[in-house]
């Protein structure tokens, strides 16, 4: 019989603790291979710390981090990272020597010829290579990163808010290069703040909160939980929906009713409630923004600790 | 330049660093060197230094040793001047290799390529021995310069005598600076511990001439191991390399047990 797999990552009860102050708590993640990973969370939820373990910078304060099967300390998360690409928003790379030095630098240490994808990747992000990296912009920084994250094609991914200091042009060719990724069958693992970007490209999406995953959807649960944001005005009173509907306002008036609610339910329900509404003067149905409802997890979190 | 491996790297890296400190020592060597003749006439020199206080006398040396050339740089130069600059030079340096780049982000952008702790630390210190080394080249190119200026000569194997002891001390030191940084990852420690062993060690080989109680405290000073002027005389003691080669070997081992395990900022 054959052996399933081993995942690509695995946490087992991961707990990072500073002196008293516990960055993350009791993290379990497990990531196959070609999934990409969504990593969501405000600054401070223990994001960075996660991955910080991931590529042995920091050792747990207890739990166990396994790469390929293989488990991580500070010591030996070296022979890991010949199959991982890492890059970070805020990476420092060296600056005293040029971009394309750096990018030679990086694939001198994987001792294999990718010189083919380096052109592609260069013709992706389109960097100075030939200024020293101290004269360059934090976007330009950036794309070097992300080149010498990618260049050795590694099966795994890891990227630490990749697209904060990018443009939006350079945003959708990333968002673009993570899609190519999943069809080359790479795991990414990422993390980020907005989640509309996560659920473009992830499969997966990871809610990190206070150290903890409060949340592991996958991207069709994600987007079916934004739902739709329904504006009605008319002159009788309205009613909301029994089932589905979160109401946001509702205000009567002498000429009539005005509601604003967020409907997350079947469409046809909605079509059969508004048919049933009375002397509609007016109706706005728009798509819910994903980063709404990210705002919407985090407090209905907040709301259940309190 | 191709960058094939952090001391590659690293070595292009402070390359400014190490012509800045180059230049710097040379100059220095070339300015001791033509002061020599007014130092060697006879006359009131004598009479001034016999005016200090004796613990103060330590600065001056033996004025014997004014004589020649070899045994003027020897007390001078080596045993003075370029204990505390070239001391400055490699603690600054030491932190500079690994609390600087820890602190800007640097040493987690190296290691999260693969490279291992070890390798990298091995790499670093290496690059760190080498730029002490062509840094402080500069001292014998002064030197070996000048000394046409002034109708002198000093034999080239007393000269190389000399720097090699000279290296071999800032290496100590720095590895003490080195190993601190690496092992803790404090900059306060680090340069703490790095300038106090320089300071101490400075301040207990010059005064323990005239400091009676200090002179049971000379085996702690690193410069007690590079009696510059009895190498001038003489030789290189083999003891004192081995003590001192010894305790940079010491501090590499800490050094390699203790990064391979602790957090990186």
């Amino acid at each position: 019989m054959n052996k399933p797999p081993e995942p690509v990552i695995e946490l087992s009860k991961v707990t990072k603790k500073f002196r008293s102050f516990k960055a993350i708590s009791d993290v379990s993640v497990r990531v196959e291979k070609g999934e990409i990973v969504g990593f969501v969370g405000v600054n401070g939820a223990g994001k960075t710390t996660t991955i910080n373990a991931l590529l042995g910078f920091t050792s747990p304060t207890s739990g166990s981090v396994q790469l390929f099967g293989v488990r991580i300390s500070p010591a030996s998360a070296h022979r890991s990272h010949r199959r991982i690409g890492y890059a970070s928003g805020d990476m420092e790379l060296p600056d005293q020597i040029t971009g394309r030095q750096y990018l030679r630098f990086v694939l001198n240490q994987s001792k294999q010829n990718h010189s083919e994808r380096l052109q592609q990747l260069t013709d992706i992000f389109r960097p100075q290579l030939d200024k020293k990296i101290h004269t360059l912009s934090r976007g330009n920084k950036q794309k070097i990163a992300l080149i010498a994250a990618f260049v050795t094609s590694p099966d795994l991914v890891i990227l630490d808010e990749p697209t904060s200091g990018l443009d939006p042009i350079m945003q959708t060719a990333f968002l673009e290069l993570i899609k190519s990724e999943k069809e080359r069958g790479a795991t990414v693992f990422m993390s980020s703040h907005y989640l509309q970007e996560v659920a473009e490209v992830c499969t997966r999406v990871l809610l990190m909160k206070n150290g903890r995953i409060v949340e592991d959807l996958s991207s069709d649960q994600l987007r079916a939980a934004g739902g739709k944001t329904v504006h009605v005005i008319a002159s009788a009173k309205i009613e909301l929906p029994k089932q589905h509907a979160v109401q946001i306002q509702t205000s009567q008036t002498a000429q009539g009713s005005e509601v604003i609610f967020v409907f997350k339910g079947p469409l046809h329900l909605l079509q059969e409630w508004l048919a049933g509404v009375k002397h509609v003067t007016d109706v706005t149905i728009t798509e819910r923004t994903l980063d709404a409802e990210f705002r919407e997890l985090y407090a209905v979190e907040e709301e259940e600790e309190s | 330049m191709m960058l094939r491996s952090v001391f590659t790297k690293t070595m292009y890296d402070k390359r400014f660093f190490i012509l800045g400190w180059f230049l710097g020592f040379a100059a220095l060597a070339a300015l001791l060197v033509t002061f020599f003749p007014a130092m060697k006439q006879e006359g009131s020199l004598e009479m001034f230094v016999d005016s200090m206080p004796p613990a103060m006398q330590g600065f001056i040396g033996d004025l014997d040793n004014l004589r020649q050339l070899s045994t003027y740089l020897a007390a001078q130069l080596f045993d003075i001047r370029m204990q505390i600059i070239a001391g400055i030079m490699v603690v600054v340096l030491a932190l500079k290799l690994t609390v600087g780049e820890e602190e800007s982000g640097q040493l987690r952008t190296v290691l999260s390529l693969p490279i291992s702790r070890a390798s990298l630390l091995m790499q670093k210190w290496l690059a760190m021995v080498c730029i002490i080394g062509l840094a402080l080249s500069g001292t014998a190119v002064g030197i070996y310069v000048s000394q046409f200026a002034i109708d002198e000569s000093i034999s080239l194997s007393i000269l190389g005598q000399l720097m090699l002891m000279t290296w071999i001390v800032m290496v100590a030191f720095a590895s003490v600076t080195f190993t601190v940084a690496i092992a803790t990852g404090s900059r306060a420690l680090a340069t703490i511990i790095g300038i106090l062993l320089l300071a101490t060690s400075f301040v207990i080989t010059t005064f323990a001439i005239g400091v009676d109680w200090l002179q049971s405290f000379e085996a702690a000073s690193l410069f007690y191991y590079f009696p510059a002027v009895e190498i001038a005389k003489s030789s290189i003691a083999l003891k004192d390399v081995a003590v001192l080669l010894g305790l940079s070997a010491i501090m590499l081992i800490i050094a390699f047990v203790c990064f391979r395990r602790r957090d990186v900022q």
